[in-house]
């Protein structure tokens, strides 16, 4: 009983360490926020938030744009999430369940593209997007996020529809289904933990974005937050406590987001198991 | 660490991009018709100028104050400024011009400014300025030329000099020998004797910071024609900053943003900076009790900070920044610019005001190293400095890091530059 005792005292600890591994940059990006300059760089670090400092956060709502550079980043990280899961569903669908010649180089070729850094895609992507009347759109930075995620999620996907048994299928065909109804009504409710993970993925990767936000967009009302973080960053001075409290609300949708679809990532798993 | 490794691929990969970027304005046809001509009337529009220092603390609405002046001076052109951040602002501007956009005018520092002059994205503007009758200070004006043609007009121009808190140290350095011991000495607990930059992150400012420690010792990049990196005396110059990192009196490790916000702070006793950091010293900490004198190396030679102001080929309103260039290079406009500006010059020679005497007396510090300051950039191979500053940094990081001696790292960078360069 004592042991027992022990090693959930043991897991608690160690859950608590693991917890605190994960939450303790955005509480130090907190109390860095709401710290003065003496604090800032005191021998001693302040390792608690200084509250009478909290006009920081109230300046950099009223006085900047921060509100429209989230505003911005939503509709990147919606629009790119929203588009790659609508893509990649049939995509992944497509590589799992059909013979087709050239099956093995599509495959080859999505995971190339993973190997592929922005950087080095901007430059074309730049001429393209001038031709198409694309530059400094929202959509065109939903379109270019996709275009670069959409391949690992098409992968996640395929991997959990590879999961799902054929003769699930092959009883809806019976049944009279059409493949259409098959892959919205049998797979995509089987597969959407890993439709939560992918949108995750993707959602993070448009949330994060930086390379294509700042050479496609030219209008400071269209920048995302990524790059509206960076515009503190001077070339003499930079304002830390500023930076860091908008990196704070930067992170919270973010994190908002993880707890919606973790919440879909578990039920889905649990969902199964009662069922067996 | 991960986060630093990849930095570094980011900062590699961009770097690529913006080599292609160049490869393909170079490749792209010539600009536009619309090119600014003298005499004609501007016609009515609204244009974007990118400089790094809008988003400074200090400077920006400083900057802002300038733009907004002019704004309302003339109700034909508009400027508003472009949003490019500072950290990857060479890297963003370029890509944009080299696909056929861009900011339509850009402040713009050395070794990009001779990269996109050299790749065909600035506008030449030989008919259009006449250095003798504005009175361009001949000195920085002179490096305005690429391949036989003008593209800018210097905007700025700040010599580095050595910031000192006088709280903290109280009679300044005046050799190398003084330096270190002030440096050692002032490094106590919290504290520490001096910073600088020396993370690959920080390519270009490592490079701005090792280019007083190469001259300031007497070394020079090339001679103008041949690439003289591994010359001894660069050597020299180089082995005494590995020898201050080496000693442990700068925060290793901490950013440019981080050290500078620490000598505001009174955390770091000194630093070799040009001119534009005087405005934003004060901007961080208006109580900060500090000094600066010339740098104590051997040798009276420093860097100095040159931003042309130019106007991209792909701009389609060409007369309206060629407009705002005129109205900067006006007397009065020149004095407003400079007292913006801080202990900066401009492109023609004004004098400084009593007020401003009164509020910094160690104005004329900065002032007396014109003549003795040279522009960041490889003398020679102005269009190639970037690819050069990449290869030398690289090798002296190495270096600091222990992998192999200064001496090997300049003879390694001398080969690879060589190949480069051809």
């Amino acid at each position: 009983m004592r042991r027992v005792r022990i090693g959930v005292v043991g897991r608690m600890i160690g859950v608590l360490v693991v917890l605190g591994i994960a939450v303790f940059p955005i509480y130090w990006m907190f109390t860095t926020a709401l710290s003065s300059d003496a604090d800032l760089f005191a021998a001693q670090p302040r390792l608690v938030p200084d509250f009478g400092q909290f006009g920081v956060f109230v300046d950099a709502l009223a006085d900047g744009p921060t509100l429209t550079w989230l505003r911005n980043s939503t509709i990147v990280a919606v629009g790119t999430t929203a588009l790659s899961i609508v893509l990649g569903i049939p995509l992944a669908y497509a590589l799992s369940r059909f013979s087709f010649r050239g099956k093995v180089a599509v495959g080859l070729l999505l995971l190339m593209t993973q190997m592929l850094p922005e950087a080095l895609m901007v430059v074309p992507l730049f001429s393209l997007y001038r031709r198409f009347e694309l530059l400094d759109s929202l959509v065109g930075l939903v379109l270019a996020n996709t275009a670069f995620v959409l391949p690992i999620v098409a992968l996640v996907l395929k991997g959990a529809i590879d999961g799902v048994p054929r003769e699930l299928e092959e009883a809806a065909r019976v049944d009279g289904s059409r493949p259409l109804t098959v892959l919205l009504r049998i797979n995509v409710p089987i597969i959407a933990p890993a439709i939560a993970a992918a949108a995750v993925i993707a959602f993070f990767h448009a949330w994060n974005e930086y390379v294509f936000a700042v050479t496609f967009i030219f209008n400071k009302a269209l920048q995302p937050a990524s790059v509206g973080l960076a515009g503190f960053v001077g070339e003499q001075g930079t304002a830390i406590q500023t930076i860091m409290a908008v990196a704070f609300m930067f992170t919270l949708p973010a994190v908002a987001f993880y707890l919606f679809a973790q919440k879909y990532v578990v039920s889905g798993m649990t969902a199964g198991a009662v069922k067996g | 660490m991960a986060h630093s490794t990849s930095l570094r691929s980011r900062r590699a990969a961009v770097a690529l991009a913006l080599a292609s970027g160049l490869v393909l304005a170079a490749c792209s046809s010539p600009a536009g018709s619309d090119s600014p001509s003298e005499g004609e009337a501007v016609e009515p529009a609204t244009i974007t100028f990118a400089a790094s220092t809008f988003g400074d603390p200090g400077l920006g609405p400083r900057l802002q104050g300038l733009i907004d002046t002019y704004n309302s001076s003339q109700d034909v052109v508009t400027i508003e400024p472009a949003a490019v951040p500072f950290p990857t602002f060479g890297q963003t501007v370029l890509t944009q011009m080299g696909g056929g956009e861009g900011p339509d005018l850009v402040r713009f520092d050395m070794p990009e400014f001779t990269s996109a002059a050299d790749a065909g994205l600035l506008e030449p503007l030989d008919d259009l300025i006449d250095a003798d009758e504005l009175g361009l200070q001949p000195g920085p004006d002179e490096y305005m030329t690429v391949n036989d043609s003008r593209y800018g007009v210097i905007f700025d121009t700040s010599n580095y000099v050595m910031y000192y808190n006088t709280d903290l140290i109280p009679e300044p350095p005046t050799t190398f020998d003084e330096f270190m011991a002030t440096a050692k000495a002032t490094t106590q607990g919290d504290v520490y004797g001096l910073a600088f930059r020396q993370t690959q992150a920080e390519e270009n400012g490592v490079w701005q910071d090792i280019f007083n420690y190469v001259y300031g010792f007497g070394g020079e990049w090339s001679d103008g024609e041949k690439l003289t990196l591994n010359n001894p005396k660069n050597v020299e110059g180089l082995e005494a900053y590995q020898s201050l990192y080496d000693a442990n009196v700068i925060p290793k490790g901490a950013d440019a943003a981080t050290f500078r916000k620490m000598f505001a702070q009174g955390k770091v006793g000194m630093e070799l900076n040009n001119g534009g950091y005087l405005v934003a010293t004060r901007g961080t900490n208006p109580d900060l009790k500090f000094s600066v004198a010339p740098i104590p190396f051997p040798v009276r030679a420093q860097g100095a900070i040159m931003a042309p102001i130019v106007i991209n080929a792909n701009s389609e309103h060409k007369d309206a920044a060629m407009d705002f260039i005129n109205w900067v290079l006006e007397e009065e406009n020149q004095v407003a610019l400079q007292e913006a500006l801080g202990a900066s010059s401009v492109a023609t020679k004004t004098e400084r005001t009593e007020e401003q005497l009164a509020e910094t007396p160690f104005l004329p510090v900065y002032d007396e190293l014109t003549n003795s300051s040279a522009p960041q950039i490889v003398v020679g191979f102005g269009p190639q400095t970037a690819d050069i500053r990449k290869i030398v940094v690289t090798q002296v990081i190495a270096a600091l890091q222990g992998q192999q001696t200064m001496k090997e790292a300049m003879d390694k960078a001398q080969d690879e530059a060589e190949q480069l360069v051809g």
